[in-house]
């Protein structure tokens, strides 16, 4: 066994965007067989539009994104709005083991896929669903996509400066979507593990905002207990200081400094040649300090303003206090400790060349988890997958592309349902 | 909630604070049988969140939360008596989970290696800032350090003034994802053929670099780097924003050109979808100033239900940013009973999530609260160990439970 499913599963992923794909490709990670479904029509969003750049380009082949979330999968298309496409689909969930889907809720129903049908046809599958909002209650067909499902889980409403007008932010990454999509991966596996006792599949619901509200619940609790809305922090702490972002240097060079000892609070001030300060009674303690926390920041980005980022994070760090520069992407892709857990693996795909991604988190010595392979081009592996899984005779195959049901160049883009 | 599930998994839990606590609070939830094991003196983490009640309160709202369906014992593992007694839950345990920093368990004689060599069937999940090698192993972080390093922050805030962090403690539950499904990739690996056990490492600075494809895969393939946009998210083919409007703030998420044409109706400016400015995404993402400068005074003048209603009618993702407080009233979670009511024996009733995970083979069950210090002491070392009440008593009195 070299990896924790050696092939043998076979997984079968309708998703578009990030959070459902991410559930296939860690368990492509994991060695399942991972099938990409697209329709040529209604391909996945999230590889871009193609208005982007002229076709000859190949636009939609060139979403970073896409063919992060999408590695390891055979792709294929199949044309959902016909019904040999239908069948065909039907056909290959009777050989697979799993079914991801993230369709607004309705549309597996529409397509005649409910779980109930997807059970009579194959009662080992386990489907799961992932609509934004949940699959019932009265706001189950408003549309949420990463930033609005992270608004109605309450992050957003808590992110902020600390002294701003109330103006609230989005985070820099649609936490929503990766946070759904590894929540979807943890149900399946405990899914898998009940069929191996049961011998039955079954249906497994996650609403995207459900699986982020969590995250939020210190918040949730304050409200409960204190009666308001908890305070807007930005880069503060409710008991430290300093703790925040400071300029280093004429650029737009930042680093993050925490104090979360008054020890750490000597050695910084000593480290910035701050000495003056360890006496002034303003910042003895980290109350006192807290309380005067917007002198203290002023001091310190004083000091800090003529500096250079890296040397004052090598200094700060030498002497305990938590640092660390403010990393663009390129910044992170060269820090050391990533570099020397060789944690980007660099990927070769079509159309556009080697890139490093990001690679699998778990780090397994013995069934080891492989990020490395790439993200399919649309309908690249139809021929393989057909023939394979569903014994198709090449003339079939053939016969399906020039009717259109499966196909490998895009056609007019609309906008995923 | 809590589902039965996993019912024959039994989990060692070592853990403490946010990341560790949730992994197994997650296997918990899905009915894996876990014990949380704390040093006499309370895991670190029992103060975290808000208090209430009186003044021997031995839990902080969160604690009570990530520690929901679980059992408590305690055990001063620098005793010799007990870690023989540690060695004794592991005898027929299928995992460990711990965030100690790496060396620790060593320094308990409890070498990850020997563990599994003795016990082959257990598996190990290590949840750290930095993973189990490399130069800065052995170093420390908080959120907002971690943030920054990781790249969450990089592109957050306003152009003219100091980045944002994000709020709380993300990326530390993010981290017990990762290390809740190493957990169940470790025994499916074993269950499935491998017959052994293995250690998962899992680093909460590549569970943080690994949520931030956008920059890093992004910057590899355009050579663009997203810079601080504002109440933007970026300056794309897209608008993704936060918007003022007349009683709060509205989240836009106006990406396909369907969606477009949906704004632009909303607005009744239905002629900007053919606007040479705005009539494809390329010339969206040129125009992307104009556009937001025509979309703000239009927000600003309507209420967050109404664009919620209007916007969504038209299938635009448009939401209205609800305060926590607001999540808990939101009549979907109502609807959904998504929110739990535990009855804490130390903070009384409170209103936490519900599992997220809805599974169809089993009945959710109501959750168990969060365990009192040592409270299932003589529950586990007398009826799982079999020690005797005089052998427990002992054991009290020489500070080792």
């Amino acid at each position: 066994m070299n990896t924790i499913f050696d092939a043998k599963l076979k997984v079968l992923d309708l998703s578009m965007g990030w959070a459902g794909p991410l559930v296939g490709q860690m368990f492509a990670e994991m060695g399942a067989m991972v099938i990409k479904v697209e329709d040529t029509h209604h391909f996945d969003w999230w590889r871009g539009s193609l208005s982007m750049a002229p076709a000859e380009m190949q636009p939609i082949e060139r979403s970073a994104v896409f063919n992060t979330a999408n590695r390891g999968k055979r792709g294929v298309t199949l044309d959902l709005a016909s019904p040999r496409g239908i069948e065909i689909l039907r056909r290959l969930i009777k050989v697979s083991d799993l079914l991801i889907e993230n369709f607004s809720p309705g549309v597996m129903d529409r397509l005649g896929l409910g779980y109930d049908a997807v059970s009579a046809i194959n009662p080992r599958m386990i489907m799961i669903s992932m609509p934004s909002f949940g699959s019932d209650g009265p706001e189950s067909n408003a549309r949420g996509y990463g930033n609005t499902v992270e608004a109605m889980a309450g992050v957003t409403g808590l992110t902020g400066y600390h002294d701003g007008d109330g103006q609230h932010y989005t985070l820099s990454n649609a936490l929503g979507d990766p946070v759904a999509g590894l929540h979807g991966v943890f149900a399946l596996m405990v899914a898998l593990r009940e069929r191996e006792r049961s011998g039955r599949g079954q249906l497994v619901e996650l609403a995207q905002v459900e699986t982020l509200i969590p995250f939020v619940t210190e918040g949730i609790l304050e409200h409960q207990f204190i009666g308001k809305a908890p305070m807007i922090r930005g880069n503060r702490h409710r008991e430290h200081a300093p703790h925040g972002l400071y300029r280093c240097g004429r650029t737009d060079d930042w680093i993050a400094i925490a104090c979360e000892t008054d020890v750490q609070w000597r050695s910084l001030a000593k480290a910035l040649a701050l000495d003056h300060l360890l006496d002034d009674k303003r910042f003895a303690d980290a109350q006192t300090r807290k309380a005067n926390e917007d002198a203290l920041d002023e001091e310190l980005s004083r000091a800090l303003a003529d500096t250079n980022l890296d040397e004052s994070v090598k200094r700060l760090r030498a002497c305990n206090v938590l640092a660390a520069p403010l990393n663009s992407a390129p910044a992170v892709m060269g820090d050391p400790q990533l570099q020397s857990r060789e944690y980007f693996v660099p990927i070769e795909r079509a159309v556009v060349g080697t890139h490093l991604y990001p690679g699998a988190v778990a780090r397994m010595r013995e069934t080891p988890l492989s990020a490395d392979a790439p993200a399919p081009l649309l309908g690249e592996h139809n021929r393989q997958v057909f023939r394979e899984m569903l014994a198709m005779s090449d003339e079939e195959i053939a016969e399906l592309e020039s009717s259109g049901v499966i196909g490998s160049s895009p056609r007019q883009y609309r906008a995923a349902s | 909630m809590r589902y039965s599930a996993l019912s024959d998994v039994r989990v060692v839990d070592l853990t403490h604070y946010i990341a560790g606590p949730y992994a197994t609070k997650l296997l918990a939830d899905m009915g894996a049988d876990v014990v949380k094991v704390e040093p006499v003196q309370g895991e670190g983490g029992r103060g975290l969140g808000p208090k209430r009640g009186s003044g021997d309160c031995d839990r902080g709202g969160l604690f009570a939360f990530l520690n929901l369906n679980k059992r408590g014992v305690t055990l001063n593992l620098k005793h010799a008596g007990g870690r023989e007694l540690m060695t004794a839950l592991l005898e027929d345990a299928d995992l460990l989970v711990e965030n100690f920093a790496p060396g620790t368990l060593a320094e308990f004689g409890l070498a990850p290696d020997a563990l599994l060599e003795k016990f082959p069937r257990l598996s190990i999940v290590s949840i750290s800032n930095f993973g189990q090698d490399g130069p800065e192993r052995d170093g420390r972080l908080n959120d907002l350090v971690l943030f920054a390093r990781g790249g969450w922050t990089f592109p957050v805030g306003e152009p003219n003034r100091e980045p944002l962090t994000p709020p709380g403690s993300l990326a530390q539950y993010v981290s017990a994802l990762y290390g809740a499904i190493g957990a169940m990739q470790a025994i499916t690996a074993r269950d499935l053929g491998l017959g052994r056990g293995q250690h998962v490492d899992v680093s909460i600075l590549e569970a943080t670099v690994a949520t931030m494809i956008y920059e890093t895969v992004t910057f590899q393939y355009t050579g663009a780097l997203r810079s601080r946009a504002g109440k933007r998210f970026a300056v794309g083919p897209f608008l993704i924003v936060t918007l003022r409007c007349k009683d709060g703030y509205a989240g836009l998420h106006c990406v396909t050109d369907k969606q477009f044409e949906g704004l632009c109706d909303l607005m009744e400016r239905r002629e900007l979808a053919f606007d040479p400015r705005f009539d494809t995404a390329l010339n969206r993402m040129i125009n992307n100033d104009a556009l937001l400068e025509i979309v703000e005074p239009f927000f600003l003048c309507h209420e967050r239900r109404w664009l919620y209603q209007e916007g969504q009618r038209r299938t635009i993702p448009l939401v209205p940013i609800p305060s926590v407080g607001e999540v808990l009233e939101w009549e979907q979670t109502r609807a959904r009973n998504y929110f739990e009511t535990i009855d804490d024996p130390a903070l009384g009733k409170i209103r936490v999530p519900g599992t997220p995970l809805r599974l169809t083979s089993h009945r959710a069950e109501p959750s168990r609260p969060a365990p009192r210090l040592g409270e299932h002491n003589r529950e586990i070392f007398g009826g799982r160990l079999k020690l005797s009440d005089a052998a427990i008593k002992a054991l009290q009195q020489a500070g080792t439970i």
